[in-house]
């Protein structure tokens, strides 16, 4: 399961508003224990993507290897990603899936004319064929 | 001898180390010398047919290594490499 504390909580959703209604993205750093990813931070990340926002992001690698350096320097790992759905619900799509990572959590915020609605965690497979949700308290 | 920097989840295959120093001529000879040493990271790195799944990117030094010889890209002593995965998506 992941957990995520409320300054982390509130900087995601604070993130995920003022992108709307382009879509967020950023990080998820804490630490693991007992199969419990609790996050302490999130970064808030560029949309690397070149074209229309509202439905899509990308990450950019430059940013990506600073906040695993930020992450080294606090004794963190980078537990997870998060991104924005405006106007839609919260699930992981194919294009979603087709683009992660089975290292991280992925979080995904449903942002409803510019409020937030609600969220779900995924934890996708190594094919990027698969993705169980995954318990989310925050 | 190269410096790879692990990726925080996947320190746990390394014993907690941020940094392995491997000996290669290439990219791709550090790589496999870095899952020689750490067999768990394999499978984070390599699919069934051996090749570099395609989320994971390379970075030699800053450079995407698509940009310069791929795997067969050559690595130098002084050299950092860096596993970036890839990462995108949308409704």
């Amino acid at each position: 399961m992941i957990r995520i504390e409320k300054q982390a909580w509130d900087t995601m959703v604070a993130h995920a508003r003022e992108c709307y209604p382009r879509e967020c993205c950023g990080a998820m750093l804490g630490v693991e224990e007992n199969g419990v990813r609790l996050v302490k931070a999130a970064r808030p990340m560029r949309n690397a993507f070149e074209g229309a926002q509202e439905d899509t992001y990308q990450l950019d690698p430059a940013e990506q290897l600073a906040v695993e350096k930020e992450a080294r320097a606090q004794s963190f790992s980078v537990l997870g990603i998060f991104h924005s759905h405006p106007d839609c619900d919260a699930y992981f799509s194919k294009r979603d899936l087709q683009n992660s990572c089975p290292w991280y959590s992925f979080v995904v915020l449903s942002i409803q004319k510019g409020e937030f609605h609600h969220a779900n965690s995924f934890l996708p497979n190594f094919e990027q064929t698969e993705a169980k949700q995954e318990p989310l308290e925050y | 001898m190269a410096k790879i920097l692990i990726p925080t989840p996947l320190r746990q295959f390394t014993a907690g180390k941020d940094t392995v120093e491997v000996s290669g001529a290439t990219v791709g000879d550090c790589l496999e010398a870095l899952t020689a040493q750490h067999a768990d990271l394999r499978k984070n790195l390599y699919n069934d047919e051996g090749k570099l799944r395609s989320f994971v990117n390379v970075y030699l030094n800053d450079e995407d290594i698509r940009y310069l010889g791929k795997t067969g890209t050559a690595a130098k002593d002084s050299d950092t490499i860096s596993i970036v995965p890839s990462i995108a998506g949308g409704r």
